[in-house]
C-alpha cells in the first residue's frame, strides 16, 4: 500500500502530508501572488528562507516584520538631518569655524547620518516573528548590543488576538498579535504583555487567522 | 588664578581656537563610529545566522561597505 493511498485513507499526518499546503488561507495568499517580496512586512512561505532552531521538516509559514510605515519616524528625521549643513551659516557658534573644520563637521554628519539609517533599516529587517506549521519564533533585536528570541509550540499556545489602536494602525492597516502560552512566558522588555508579543506588524488578522487555524489542526491531531 | 587661565596659550605653546576644539572632537567621534561600525558588522552576521533570509549577504555587504568608506574617511579626517 503506498502512502498516497494511506493518505487518502485519512492518515496524513502520519506521513508528514500535514501541512502548511492545507491551510486555506495560505493557499489563497500564494495564489494571489501577494505577500512575495521579502522586504515586506508580511510574507507568506517565503523562499530561501530559514532560522536558527529549524527542524528538517518544518516549514516557515509567514515571515513577519513591523509595518514598513513604522520607520516613518527614522525616515523623517534622516531626511530633514540631511539639509542641516546646509544652514549652518545660521549657526554662530559652526560660522566661528574655520572652512577646513566645518567639512570636517559635514563629513562628520553625514556619517553618523548613513549610521543613524543603516542601523535603523537592519534593526527592522532582522525584527522578525516566524510561523512555522510547528511553532512561533519572535526574534527581537534591542540595539545592536542584544538579542531575545522566543520560540514555542504550536500546541503550547493558548489564544491569540490582535488590537489595532490609532488613526495611523486603522488606515495603514497595521496592529499587535498578542499569542499567549499556558507558561505566562515573558521576553525581557517588560511592556510586551507576553513573550509573543508582535508589535505593529502589518495584516495583523491575516496573522490571526493563519495561527488560528494552525491551533485548530494541532488540537485535531492531538485529539485523534 | 586668573592670571594663569589667560597664560594658557603661553602653557600649551600654540593657539587654542574653537575649531581646534571642534576638530579633536570631530576625530574622535569619526573614530567611535568606525568602532561602532564594526560592532554592527559583527551584530548582523549574527543576525544572518538567526535568520538566514536571501538578501543577507547583500545586508553583509552594504555594512561592509558603510565600513569601507568610514575607514577611508576617518582616514582622512584624522590625518587632515
Amino acid at each position: 500500500m503506498t502512502i498516497e493511498v494511506l493518505v487518502q485513507l485519512g492518515m496524513p499526518e502520519i506521513f508528514g502530508t500535514d501541512n502548511k499546503e492545507d491551510i486555506q488561507e495560505v493557499i489563497d495568499l500564494e495564489k494571489s501572488g501577494k505577500f512575495r517580496s521579502i522586504f515586506g512586512s508580511f510574507v507568506v512561505t517565503p523562499p530561501k528562507t530559514r532560522f536558527e532552531s529549524q527542524d528538517e521538516d518544518e516549514r516557515i509559514v509567514i515571515l513577519g516584520r513591523r509595518h514598513f510605515i513604522t520607520n516613518l519616524k527614522w525616515l523623517t528625521l534622516a531626511c530633514f538631518a540631511i539639509f542641516v549643513p546646509m544652514f549652518w551659516g545660521e549657526f554662530p557658534m559652526i560660522k566661528a569655524l574655520d572652512v577646513n573644520t566645518s567639512f570636517i563637521l559635514s563629513i562628520v554628519w553625514y556619517s553618523a547620518l548613513l549610521f543613524y539609517v543603516i542601523q535603523s533599516f537592519v534593526l527592522w529587517f532582522y525584527n522578525v516573528y516566524i510561523v512555522t506549521n510547528e511553532s512561533l519564533i519572535d526574534v527581537d533585536f534591542f540595539g545592536l548590543l542584544y538579542k531575545n528570541i522566543n520560540v514555542t509550540q504550536i500546541a503550547k499556545l493558548e489564544d491569540v488576538n490582535y488590537s489595532q489602536r490609532g488613526l495611523f494602525a486603522g488606515f495603514f492597516h497595521y496592529g499587535d498579535v498578542v499569542a499567549q502560552t499556558s507558561s505566562e512566558q515573558r521576553s525581557d522588555d517588560r511592556s510586551e504583555k507576553s513573550a509573543f508579543t508582535f508589535d505593529h506588524i502589518a495584516n495583523p488578522d491575516l496573522t490571526v487567522k493563519i495561527i488560528s487555524e494552525l491551533m485548530e489542526k494541532e488540537n485535531d491531531r492531538e485529539h485523534k | 588664578m586668573i592670571e594663569s587661565i589667560n597664560n594658557m596659550e603661553t602653557i600649551l605653546n600654540g593657539q587654542i581656537t574653537v575649531s581646534l576644539v571642534v576638530g579633536i572632537m570631530a576625530k574622535i567621534l569619526m573614530l567611535l563610529m568606525l568602532f561602532m561600525s564594526l560592532v554592527m558588522i559583527r551584530q548582523t552576521s549574527l543576525m544572518d545566522r538567526v535568520i538566514k533570509l536571501p538578501v543577507g549577504g547583500a545586508i553583509k555587504s552594504l555594512v561592509w561597505g558603510f565600513f569601507a568608506l568610514l575607514f577611508v574617511l576617518t582616514v582622512i579626517v584624522v590625518l587632515a
